[in-house]
């Protein structure tokens, strides 16, 4: 099947202090019809701007994205249009997302209005309730004279939700969505986010630092793991759990707190060369994370970038060297500088 | 320019009523009795000051105000509290019309409160109010003394200025003419000239530093320039020496000179304000949302400037006037009686200034002046109460 979206060679650099910044880097992703993908990985790897990038605020520096197997460029101004509204964006911060000046039923009813998505004002306002009882906003005529001020984070974050809705969308990118809302509330935001998605068949590219929101969240569906600019490793999001493959990924669930106490004093400790992520000005030759990797293997690591790609005994895709040529990976006690600490 | 400049007449009266027949008949309608006087009165009064230009938006304004009073009962059904499947949004053309229009009518309650819980920005509105009244129906009710009076002056005075007294409660000028009937005639063109400088000033502004933080590029160079430079020369100086160079057949030239020297600084404020405001996320949201540049401008990034623009007004307002007193002070500009400033300046001229008798010619344009301006001040107060959502809609 053809991916809604597919990223080709993706690379974006951002000019800071008139030298490029490399923030993203050859970036190959398909996102198929109906998924869950989930992009994590610390911060300043660049999710956002790969979220931006799939939303249409940000264009690639060189590389390309295709709709339906189709660049977006080859498609006519008016689909271009289109395309652009069916990419939809929730952002993370629910204070800074809604209009101070504008009650929820005109923040709803804007898009509506816009590109006549109704009949007429009574289907814009019908619609605005139909939205408001999908994000569970109920009774909804409480909430259509509010302003945002008035709303709790994760009210503001459901009208959110809604508002992407508006323009019926086929897929939209969360961008940390719930990472700034009471932990109590999340799970609910989350389950209404799943149950969306089974009712309107959108895609969801969910961002996230949290690999364990992740894992909660894309468990039936895919995960991929960013460090600085690159996508490392992608696969099933059982696959990347149960048996990750990519060091940074171990090192990533390893610093996963469990609620069993049990399972904590039995983990796998992961002891990393060095804990500081190189700058995005000075990204290290070869694989990026050789300078932090307990395994890394001089000569081969260091020297050139590795793709992703299958590695023995893994189901999912990684851009590991070692991996790939089945080399087991040891930890290379000659050079761990940084001993003792733990991630 | 805006309306205000016509002296009332009774034309315009006969419009104002004709207009406050509207609301006076929709309050009956819907028995809101108070609503529908202060209506009528409403639309009298603007009428009556600036005919048909005043009385037909105030019809629009005082009948949403009415409507808003009668349909505080009626359940709309957007706002009820049933469930998606129990409402019916289907209404007529004439239903949601008036809806629209009483939540206007809400708006403006709203915002007439806001005004009000502000105590000393209430009293800036009464103040401007005061004065735009009386130098708007006040030469109804006093006749305009234009020529010199010879036969008042007192025996034993060589001047003809005298101190307040029964019959001239703010005094004599120096022509023995009323103090009190020029105070009342000479207002109104400082005011408006003054308004229509400031509003000149604010929308070049708004509109260069709208377009300088949106568009940027060159565009944001060449106004950033011109601002600049604009900035460096001295403005009061300038706007002397162009005084004495332009002609000024008219005050709003005058206004338009004013307006062209004064943008600059409020310019880079709200250049300032479009760039941070450009860079929130529900600006971003509007752009993957496809709404539009004129959308984002108008609705996303003006309503959350719209308070700090007509502060900005208001302040501009002051500066012009000061600005025109001080010209006419200075003799730069063509004098016409009757008029605030130019009583100053004659009293000046005529030497009066230094003696005691001349007070209440000399004190009654500065203590106006000085009136209205500290009005504005505090009227400026209110309006943060009134535009920013916060605040409003506690009620
Ligand atoms: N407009 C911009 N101009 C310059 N640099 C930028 C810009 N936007 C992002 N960057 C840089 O790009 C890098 C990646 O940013 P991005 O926001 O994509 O990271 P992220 O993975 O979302 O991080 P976080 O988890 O903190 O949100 C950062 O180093 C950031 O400083
Ligand atoms: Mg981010």
């Amino acid at each position: 099947m053809t991916p809604v979206i597919e990223l080709r060679g993706v690379n974006r650099t951002f000019i800071k202090d008139r030298k490029p910044i490399p923030v993203l880097q050859d970036i190959n992703l398909g996102i198929e019809e109906n998924e869950i993908i989930c992009l994590v990985g610390e911060s300043g790897c660049g999710k956002t701007t790969t979220g931006k990038i799939i939303s249409g605020l940000l264009q690639p520096s060189s590389g390309e994205m295709l709709f339906r197997g189709r660049p977006i460029s080859s498609y006519d101004r008016k689909e271009q249009a289109v395309i652009r509204r069916q990419l939809q964006l929730v952002h993370q911060d629910p204070f800074a997302s809604l209009n101070p000046a504008h009650t929820i039923g005109d923040i709803l009813g804007f898009p509506l209005k816009r590109h006549r998505m109704v009949d007429g004002i009574s289907g814009v306002r019908r619609r605005i309730w139909e939205l408001l009882t999908m994000v569970d906003l109920t009774p909804p005529g409480d909430i259509v004279n509010k302003y945002p001020h008035q709303l709790s984070g994760g009210q503001r974050q459901r009208v959110s939700i809604a508002r992407s809705l508006t323009v019926n969308p086929k897929l939209i990118v969360a961008d940390e969505a719930v990472s700034m809302v009471d932990v109590s509330i999340r799970i609910s935001l989350l389950k209404m986010l799943h149950e969306l998605r089974e009712r309107l068949g959108l895609t969801i590219v969910f961002i996230t630092h949290d690999l364990a929101l992740a894992k909660y969240f894309a468990w039936e569906g895919r995960i991929a793991v960013m460090y600085l600019g690159r996508i490392v490793e992608i696969g099933r999001t059982q696959d990347v759990i149960a048996s990750p493959a990519h060091p940074y990924t171990r090192a990533l669930l390893a610093a996963v707190p469990e609620a069993d106490p049990d399972l904590t004093r039995h983990k796998q400790v992961l002891r990393l060369r060095s804990d500081d992520i190189p700058s995005l000005s000075d990204i290290p030759p070869g694989c990026a994370f050789h300078p932090r990797c307990p395994f890394h293997v001089p000569g081969l690591c260091d020297g050139v970038v590795p793709a992703l790609g299958d590695g023995p005994g893994f189901s999912q895709q990684v851009a590991c060297l070692p991996l790939q040529q089945g080399i087991p990976l040891v930890v290379n006690q000659t050079s761990t500088q940084n001993a003792g600490q733990h991630v | 320019m805006i309306g205000l400049d016509t002296v009332a007449t009774p034309v315009g009266l006969l419009i104002g009523i004709v207009c406050g027949l509207i609301p006076l008949a929709a309050g009956i309608h819907y028995k809101q009795y108070r609503a529908g006087i202060a209506g009528f009165i409403a639309c009298a009064l603007t009428g009556f000051g600036c005919g048909l230009i005043g009385g037909l938006p105030m019809i629009v304004l005082t009948y949403a105000v009415v409507l808003s009073y009668a349909y505080v009962n009626r359940q709309d059904p957007f706002t009820s509290r049933a469930a998606l499947t129990e409402v019916d949004f289907s209404e007529t053309r004439v239903e949601s019309i008036q809806r629209v229009l009483a939540n206007i009518g809400t708006g403006i309650r709203r915002s007439f409160r806001a005004l009000t819980r502000n105590k000393a920005g209430f009293l800036g509105f009464l103040g401007i109010a005061f004065f735009i009244l009386v130098t708007t129906f006040g030469p109804l009710f006093i006749p305009y003394e234009g020529e010199a009076q010879m036969d008042r002056r007192q025996p034993g005075s060589r001047v003809l200025v005298a101190p307040p007294s029964w019959e001239h409660p703010l005094g004599l000028d120096w022509k023995g003419r009323d103090v009190l009937s020029h105070m009342v005639h000479g207002g109104q063109r400082l005011i408006i000239t003054s308004i229509q400088a400031g509003l000149i000033a604010t929308a070049l502004a708004v509109v260069l530093g709208s377009a300088a933080g949106l568009l940027g590029g060159p565009i944001d160079t060449v106004i950033s320039a011109v601002a600049n430079f604009i900035l460096t020369i001295p403005g009061f100086p300038l706007l002397i020496v162009l005084a004495a160079v332009v002609d000024f057949d008219s005050d709003f030239m005058l206004a338009v000179l004013f307006g062209v020297l004064n943008w600059p600084t409020l310019m880079r404020a709200v250049r300032a304000q479009v760039l941070s405001l450009r860079e929130r996320d529900y600006v971003q949201a509007a752009f993957v949302l496809d709404l539009g540049l004129w959308h984002i401008i108008s609705r996303e990034v003006f309503p959350n400037m719209v308070s700090y623009i007509t502060v900005n007004l208001i302040f501009t307002i002051r500066i012009a006037m000061y600005s025109i007193v001080g010209l006419t002070f200075l003799g730069m500009v063509p004098l016409r009686d009757p008029d605030w400033a130019v009583m100053i300046f004659t009293g000046r001229q005529q030497g009066v200034i230094f003696l005691p008798q001349a007070a209440g010619m000399l004190l009654s344009p500065i203590i106006a002046i000085a009136l209205f301006q500290l009005s504005l001040v505090l009227f400026a107060r209110s309006l943060e109460e009134i535009f920013n959502p916060r605040l409003r809609s506690g009620v």
